[in-house]
């Protein structure tokens, strides 16, 4: 954001006792308020550069970039290549005359689970559709290459190896606990969590709701076979125009090489007029991209 | 002090007791409180860097009254809706100028534990430094702080219990239906009309009238009974990384606006150069979404001009359930943002008034040199 008009004045200089004119201090306050008035629909913080329409939903491009980061952990289904939202760099939102929302952006990502001293900032763009009020926004994504696909997959096999070798059934109450620790050796745990739960926060976008994983609360099944990773559990997903939490009990079958599948089924909060509370759907993600 | 601090508890005690309040229930939970308490005869040894159940807060606050008594006293505030006091301190030099007012409130929403993490941080860094550090010196010659560390204790007690990511108060709606009043949409403030739910199972639930919770009404009066000498109003939150201005329920701007975004710019960039943590700055229905009801809005609108909530860490990997190892940093950070702010305030309020000054001495005293090169 650039910085607006003069700074204030240094600190340092006499402290004498006679007071300043009021209306002098007052003139002087009113002139810089005047130079601050914000120009146009700029929201300060926001994408600089294109213009936002200021009939869009707040915080449109962070929600975009988001739902985004989802679709693109869906699809590359690995629990190696997860990103965070760094920052929205640019954007630009349309409504179109189906009253579908369009929105443009590019954002920046960082590692999710950052190793020591690594410090990579990918890229991505994306092309995202909110489709007025219907939930799972259709979603055009590419992001830059954080780590090479062969550095990928073998770390996708090392964490599918040490899955492998966790002590049955797994003693788990809530990942992380109430201070926010998680046991290191089950951190690969919550990866696997948030990646299927990544399907289940982009279906249930749209461009007011959007959704934060807040808890791993509890595990009802934890398989590991030559096969795969049969993986039962319940997290609570946070909703945050609303600051609700939602229970949603997800079953999903990863192994590194094949899509992941994921199944769910989550508790909605009843509205006060509508009976019916609870959803559920299922996927298996798309093979054959390789841009990440 | 503290014989009539204890009155007034014992007092609240018996009141809500007369009035048909179920002092079992009070009683048990006096009792978890206890239970998961450690005692610290020292302050010194306190651990700033992990989150501490509410016991061991009021027990931290007793003791930084102790070590603290030249500077620090402990005032009664309130009772929360399950009858426990609320207590806030007042960090104050003892002087003979009219001191104005810096008032900071956390944990007003159960689950966002970093925030009084934070406010306990805050405390601290004051009192061990306020002698050394010239900065501090200075800001506490002309102001008083007023700090409550844990605004929604019913709530924040809850989530230690019972439930980690409670939000809202607990009282009860609904014959004991539902439970819990956002407190952050109570304030009479443009009250339910945005941004907030009618429906008390919802999270956002305004209450059933504007100041309708115990806590809002305890935190109001204070306010309102000292605005005029308020001079900035912070209430701390989390996540999202975010300094939020007024107003949440509406697209106007305050007044004051420009200088609101500036003033929370610098501080934003004062918080990034610590630890490279990047913040966002705007009003709230700009870059969060819109709220009616909310403390911040109140206090702008009351007319307090510096009020800004703080979204603290993270931004979305741990939410609120934010890793005690985090908690370090995430002061640091905000320390310096916050202390950028109250350079600001005072930088306006006593600097400006030196440059006049300076202006008018230096008139004068060019006025004596030219009489005397008439001579």
């Amino acid at each position: 954001m650039q910085p607006r008009q003069q700074a204030l004045p240094a600190p340092g200089g006499p402290r004498p006792a006679a007071p300043l004119p009021a209306l002098l201090l007052l003139l002087l306050l009113a002139l810089r308020g005047a130079a601050a008035a914000p120009a146009g629909s700029e929201a300060p913080g926001e994408a600089s550069g294109w213009q936002l329409d200021p009939e869009l939903p707040h915080g449109l491009l962070q929600k975009a970039a988001r739902a985004a980061l989802h679709f693109f952990h869906f699809r590359a289904g690995s629990p190696s290549a997860l990103r965070a939202l760094a920052s929205v760099q640019r954007g630009r939102a349309r409504i179109n005359s189906k009253k579908e929302c369009q929105v443009d952006l590019e954002f920046t990502t960082e590692r999710y689970n950052p190793k020591e001293g690594e410090e990579h900032l990918g890229k991505c763009s994306a092309q995202v559709l909110f489709k007025n009020e219907k939930p799972g926004p259709t979603i055009n994504v590419t992001c830059t290459r954080f780590m090479e696909k062969s550095q990928r997959q073998q770390e996708d096999y090392q964490l599918y190896k040490h899955m492998q070798q966790l002590k049955t059934p797994l003693e788990v109450s809530s990942i992380p606990d109430s201070h926010g620790h998680i046991d290191p050796s089950l951190i690969p745990i919550w990866d696997l969590a948030f990646l299927g739960s990544s399907y289940v926060m982009w279906e249930k976008t749209t461009q007011f709701l959007h959704y934060y994983m807040a808890q791993l609360s509890s595990v009802q099944q934890w398989k590991t076979d030559e096969d795969a990773i049969d993986f039962d559990y319940t997290v609570l997903l946070h909703e945050f125009s609303t600051q609700e939490i939602i229970p949603c009990r997800i079953h999903l079958v990863w192994h590194p090489s094949k899509p992941l599948k994921v199944k769910y089924h989550c508790q909605e909060p009843q509205p006060p007029e509508e009976a019916s509370g609870t959803e559920e759907g299922s996927a298996v993600a798309p093979t054959g991209f390789s841009n990440y | 002090m503290k014989p009539l601090l204890g009155t007034l508890y014992l007092l609240g005690i018996l009141v809500l007791g007369g009035l048909g309040y179920d002092r079992s229930q009070a009683q048990h939970r006096q009792e978890v409180v206890d239970k998961t308490a450690t005692s610290w005869s020292n302050v010194e040894t306190y651990p700033y860097n992990r989150y501490h159940p509410m016991g061991e807060i009021y027990q931290w606050m007793n003791l930084i009254r102790e070590k603290y008594t030249e500077v620090v006293t402990q005032h009664f505030l309130g009772m929360t809706y399950e009858a426990r006091p609320m207590y806030y301190l007042k960090i104050s030099q003892p002087s003979s100028n009219h001191k104005k007012i810096i008032w900071m409130d956390c944990g007003i929403h159960a689950r966002e534990w970093i925030a009084p993490a934070f406010c306990q941080w805050f405390v601290r860094e004051i009192l061990q430094n306020y002698q050394d550090n010239s900065r501090i010196r200075r800001l506490l010659k002309k102001l008083d702080f007023y700090i409550l560390p844990v605004l929604n204790i019913d709530g924040y007690i809850y989530s230690w219990t019972t439930d980690r990511l409670w939000r809202k108060s607990r009282s009860s709606h609904n014959n004991g239906t539902c439970f819990g009043t956002d407190l952050n949409r109570n304030f009479n403030v443009s009250w339910c009309s945005i941004g907030a739910s009618k429906n008390c199972a919802d999270l956002t639930f305004c209450g059933t009238e504007p100041v309708s919770e115990p806590e809002t009404k305890a935190v109001s009066s204070l306010i309102e009974s000292k605005k005029k000498d308020i001079l900035c109003f912070l209430t701390i939150h989390s996540h999202g990384q975010l300094i939020l201005l007024p107003y949440g329920y509406t697209q106007n701007k305050p007044s004051n606006y420009g200088e609101l975004i500036q003033v929370g710019q610098k501080a934003a960039n004062a918080l990034k150069a610590k630890h490279g943590t990047n913040y966002r700055v705007g009003s709230s229905i700009d870059i969060l979404y819109a709220t009616s009801g909310s403390s911040r809005d109140w206090a702008r609108d009351i007319g307090i001009p510096f009020s800004y909530t703080f979204e603290l860490r993270d931004n979305g990997t741990y939410g609120f359930v934010l890793p005690e190892a985090q908690i370090q940093a995430t002061c640091e950070e905000t320390m310096e943002a916050v202390l950028s702010i109250l350079d600001d305030v005072y930088e306006k309020y006593w600097y400006s008034n030196s440059a006049g000054k300076v202006t008018s001495t230096t008139a004068v005293l060019s006025l004596l040199m030219s009489f005397r090169s008439l001579f």
